[in-house]
């Protein structure tokens, strides 16, 4: 049975749910799985991975305890284990933290990388991803000793299997001459990350005043969904960059996106129009947003989005979508 | 009194030896970085006459420099005056070797015309001078690099022109023999003697006072010389064969990058040795004037982007690196430059600088190639441009639009395609704007309409048209721009339109000037132009009434880049009704809008935003609306007037068009 190490990302100490998706693929493959742990959480998201069908934790440490995010650090430590425990296939995300470290284990290992993957059938080595904006589908099939594959997030669909999980520790003794890091920047923001909501509700130049945005975050937590903003609402202070939506910020393809109060410029447009469905509320009827969106409301906004929040409150319950 | 004059004429030869001899070896260094410079560049020597009216006019007529009406006025005397006091310099340097020696006595008659024009020309110069001085102690512009450099010219100027006036003062009361029949022409230094009361010195005072009026004279003058290599006064120099040897047009294509040579190393400027020796040449030109800071839209809205300090900080490095080798000279952007990327990046190529500066540097010669080394040999660009080249790269447009749907703005209005209609004479290349923005659309339709209402045959390219690259080349991606270029001139070719008219004046510049790099091309028209054309041949007969106060922002790209400021003027004029009210700042002074050089994707993060300050300024006008001819410019003066809250409508020159004239 092929051994597959599922490299486990966390966000504040928190196992990503898209995690899951990796590890259902490769369980459904009926291959022989291995959660890689890095961060000394191995213990505490042994119950939550073992819900998805994970036998074994490896709890990958340094003599001196966890070890802090480094990308060369890490990428040697995955090698290591994957070596100890006899692991061919490496499959992770193809998130930020992915892009960073499993370029560097391919590296290490010589071995073929394919990033983005929308599904990968173990076995033949064979990974599929999208092409040309979506356009086509690559079927890849790569030779070597090992294989790594970073698989796109939410590309498929979790689905649990619980099992009993052990977590086995893993020691490995990490050089102090990699790449030193000097210093973490963290970026300051609110809520779900926009680039892998499935809802984004986002404010323009119509919100008026930073405070406005409050009315925006309300209706999101009770959906689940991420606040984003327009270059206007950027450049005017009201919303953090890091919140923009547009060329020259976030690109975004959740199933729904609401514009509110927001013209939609092509710069804006461009970065949301993957979107399944656009829903906006504008006073303008002829702003430009309205030649690009599935449902529009000619209606102030700050009617509107209460009475949204209201509702949906009533159809979700008091219970937070997760 | 003569072993006096014996050893004067030893110091003077020796003095004459030392300074010349020192003025000669720096400027051969200079002449000979220039020569070592690792770009080529051949030397443009063509169209010779052009070149020598440009030399009368600029040079000695000071045309270019007198556009700023008081300093240049100021630099026109000293000027004059300068080279008006050489001939004398020169007399009284041989005099010093050969006692007695004066030119009066080769040709009495233009001697004294000389000494006439001379004494008056001399006196402008303290006049520019005084103006100089009042300009640097009390007005202190912004733009005006303002330190000992500059401080040190006036002196020496000042001091040269006050000497020549002592010595000819003292020389008039010395009465000595060259002079007697000259005094009367020396219509300053005559009356300076006479109120300086020299006729009561004894003779021995006086030439202790023609001596050491002399000796100062002449040893500013040396000292002057060999100052001048090393300092800005370097333009004295430099100055003139950068203004003949500049390009004689204004419309200028982007270098183009040969990326099929496998030799080639490095793309783009790095290193300040991979300069050619014009680009040097335009460095040692530089007098620090600051015209271009003034213009220049980045730097008036606190980017950290001078086209001065770029020119000075290269010029900097140049001379500090001069002594290294390929190996151990250093990039140009590096830790603890001057010039930074944000200094890179902050330029919207909206020429100002080049279209202000009196000696003709090229500036954006620099910036854009300095670019396209950070792009193309480090990827270093700002991330948001990622995107856009991403999109430009699989999608020919910056926005992702899928490149079939580039026609569907079309639909309905019965626009055929290049493909169903082979033979049109005029390509419509709609551009990306005109394709997938909604405003841009509108302003596509008000085009195709007023094609119609003209009657005329034309076809777009539609799926096969697509970005001209002008984005991708002005961020520095030559490689992708060059892709973009070649796909499109190969359709373009492939139809052989007569003409191709744009809508959006970076199409236009691009196809216009820097597809024939390419290979020939038709002619290429933008439609403020070409509308105006077709109203001034009655092809289009604008019939409506437009009661509507209007103001007119010029596209840098059709202003600076291609001269054309009459044409939307023209168009507005044949509108009744339509009242234009001008900006300050406007035709080939006229302020940015901020999008271009690919600004348009990219953040303003540093300082105030650039649209803001063209909106204020249009908001001053109290004109209803604003006029542009360029998607760009459209986009950013929207933004701007709901970031001022104001009502003022943006339209474009076609919509305003398309709104006055009925179908025939």
């Amino acid at each position: 049975m092929e051994k597959v190490g599922i490299l486990i990302e966390f966000k504040d100490d928190k196992i990503k749910k898209t995690n899951y998706g990796v590890i259902t693929l490769a369980r459904q493959q009926g291959c022989e799985l291995y959660a890689l742990v890095l961060n000394g959480n191995a213990a505490a998201c042994k119950e939550q991975l073992q819900q998805y069908g994970i036998k074994k934790v490896i709890d990958i440490a340094s003599k001196e305890g966890p070890l802090q995010w480094h990308p060369v650090k890490w990428a040697r430590a995955v090698v290591a284990a994957m070596d100890h425990f006899g692991i061919t296939t490496l499959c992770g995300l193809t998130s930020a933290q992915g892009k960073e470290l499993l370029p560097r284990i391919a590296a290490d290992l010589d071995a073929p990388l394919v990033m983005d993957c929308t599904d990968v059938v173990l076995n033949e080595r064979a990974a599929k991803k999208s092409q040309f904006s979506g356009k086509t589908v690559a079927t890849i099939k790569v030779n070597g000793n090992h294989f790594i594959f970073g698989i796109r997030p939410n590309a498929i669909e979790k689905q649990p299997d619980p099992c009993e999980a052990e977590v086995i520790p893993f020691q490995t003794t990490v050089d102090k001459e990699a790449l030193v890091v000097k210093e973490i920047k963290l970026q300051t923001h609110t809520g779900i990350d926009l680039t892998e909501a499935d809802i984004i509700i986002s404010g323009g130049r119509g919100m008026q005043k930073p405070e406005n945005f409050a009315i925006l975050f309300e209706c999101a937590q009770v959906i689940g969904a991420a606040v984003g903003a327009s270059r206007a609402a950027v450049d005017a202070g009201w919303a953090p960059h890091s919140m923009q939506v547009g060329q020259t910020g976030a690109t975004v393809s959740p199933k729904v996106y609401i514009a509110c109060g927001i013209s939609g410029s092509v710069q804006h447009f461009a970065g949301m129009k993957t979107a399944g469905l656009i829903v906006a509320v504008n006073t303008d009827p002829e702003a430009n947003i309205t030649k690009n969106c599935d449902y529009y409301i000619v209606a102030d906004l700050f009617e509107i989005v209460p009475i949204l929040s209201r509702q949906l409150k009533l159809v979700v319950g008091e219970n937070h979508l997760t | 009194m003569s072993v006096y004059f014996t050893i004067k004429s030893i110091l003077v030869v020796l003095g004459l030896l030392g300074s010349f001899g020192f003025f000669f070896i720096r400027s051969c260094r200079l002449i000979q970085l220039m020569t070592r410079m690792l770009g080529s560049n051949t030397i443009p020597l063509d169209r010779l006459s052009e070149r020598v009216k440009i030399f009368f006019k600029e040079v000695m007529l000071q045309s270019r420099v007198r556009e700023k009406r008081f300093p240049g006025l100021a630099h026109t005397l000293i000027f004059f005056g300068f080279i008006a006091v050489m001939p004398h310099t020169i007399e009284i340097m041989l005099a010093g070797i050969f006692p007695g020696f004066s030119f009066a006595s080769i040709a009495p008659g233009t001697y004294r015309l000389y000494a006439f024009l001379a004494d008056i020309l001399a006196l402008l110069v303290l006049l520019g001078l005084a103006y100089c001085v009042y300009r640097r102690l009390i007005l202190k512009p912004k733009y005006l690099t303002n330190g000992l450099d500059s401080r040190l010219i006036l002196l020496f100027t000042a001091i040269i022109i006050v000497s020549f006036f002592s010595v000819n003062a003292f020389r008039i009361a010395l009465n000595q023999q060259t002079l007697q029949d000259l005094t009367r022409y020396y219509v300053i230094s005559n009356p300076i003697a006479g109120f300086l009361g020299l006729e009561h010195l004894t003779r021995q005072e006086l030439i202790i006072g023609l001596e050491a009026s002399y000796w100062i004279h002449l040893a500013v003058i040396l000292y002057f010389l060999v100052y001048i290599p090393g300092s800005k006064h370097l333009h004295i120099l430099a100055a003139i064969p950068n203004v003949i040897l500049a390009p004689l047009e204004t419309p200028k294509p982007m270098v183009k990058t040969d990326l099929e040579d496998d030799t080639i190393e490095s793309f783009g400027l790095g290193k300040i040795d991979e300069l050619n020796w014009q680009n040097v040449l335009n460095l040692y030109a530089c007098t620090e004037c600051g015209r271009c800071e003034e213009q220049c839209p980045a730097d008036m809205t606190g980017k950290p982007l001078s086209p001065k300090a770029v020119v000075v900080d290269m010029k900097d490095d140049l001379i500090q690196q001069s002594s290294g080798n390929e190996d151990t000279i250093k990039p140009i952007v590096r830790d603890g430059s001057p010039i930074t990327e944000d200094v890179i990046w902050s330029c919207t190529t909206c020429r100002a600088c080049e279209s202000i500066c009196p000696l003709h540097i090229q500036h954006l010669d620099f910036i854009l190639e300095i670019r396209k080394s950070l792009v193309m040999m480090e990827s270093r660009f700002p991330e948001e441009l990622q995107e856009t080249f991403t999109n430009l790269e699989y999608q020919f447009n910056p926005w992702g639009f899928a490149p079939e749907t580039r026609a569907q703005w079309c639909r309905g209005l019965d626009v055929a395609l290049m493909s169903d209609h082979p033979e049109a004479r005029i390509l419509y290349f709609v551009g990306c704007a005109g394709s997938f923005d909604e405003r841009g659309k509108t302003v596509a339709r008000a085009i195709v309409n007023l094609l119609k209402k003209a009657d005329l045959d034309f076809a777009i390219l539609g799926p096969e048209e697509r970005c001209t690259g002008d984005a991708a080349r002005r961020a520095g991606n030559e490689y992708l721009a060059q892709q973009l270029i070649q796909a499109n001139w190969e359709t373009i070719n492939s139809y052989r339109p007569a003409k191709i008219l744009t809508g959006c004046p970076h199409c236009y510049n691009t196809l216009k000037n820097e597809y024939p790099q390419f290979g020939a091309m038709p002619e290429v028209l933008h439609h403020t132009d070409f509308f105006a054309d077709l109203i001034q041949n009655k092809r289009l007969k604008p019939n409506g009434n437009l009661e509507e106060i209007i103001t007119v922002h010029d596209s840098c790209y059709l202003c600076r880049w291609n001269d054309m400021i009459d044409a939307p003027r023209k168009i507005l004029d044949s509108i009744v009704g339509l009242q234009i009210r001008e900006m300050d700042r406007i035709g080939r002074k006229g302020l940015c809008c901020g999008a271009g050089g690919s600004r348009m994707f990219m953040e303003e993060k540093i300082g105030k935003r650039i649209n803001l300050e063209r909106v204020q300024e249009v908001v001053a006008t109290n004109a209803e609306t604003i006029v542009a001819a360029c998607p760009f410019c459209n986009t950013m003066l929207n933004d701007g007037v709901k970031e001022t809250a104001s009502a003022i409508a943006v339209k474009d020159i076609a919509e305003i068009l398309d709104l006055a004239t009925d179908s025939s």
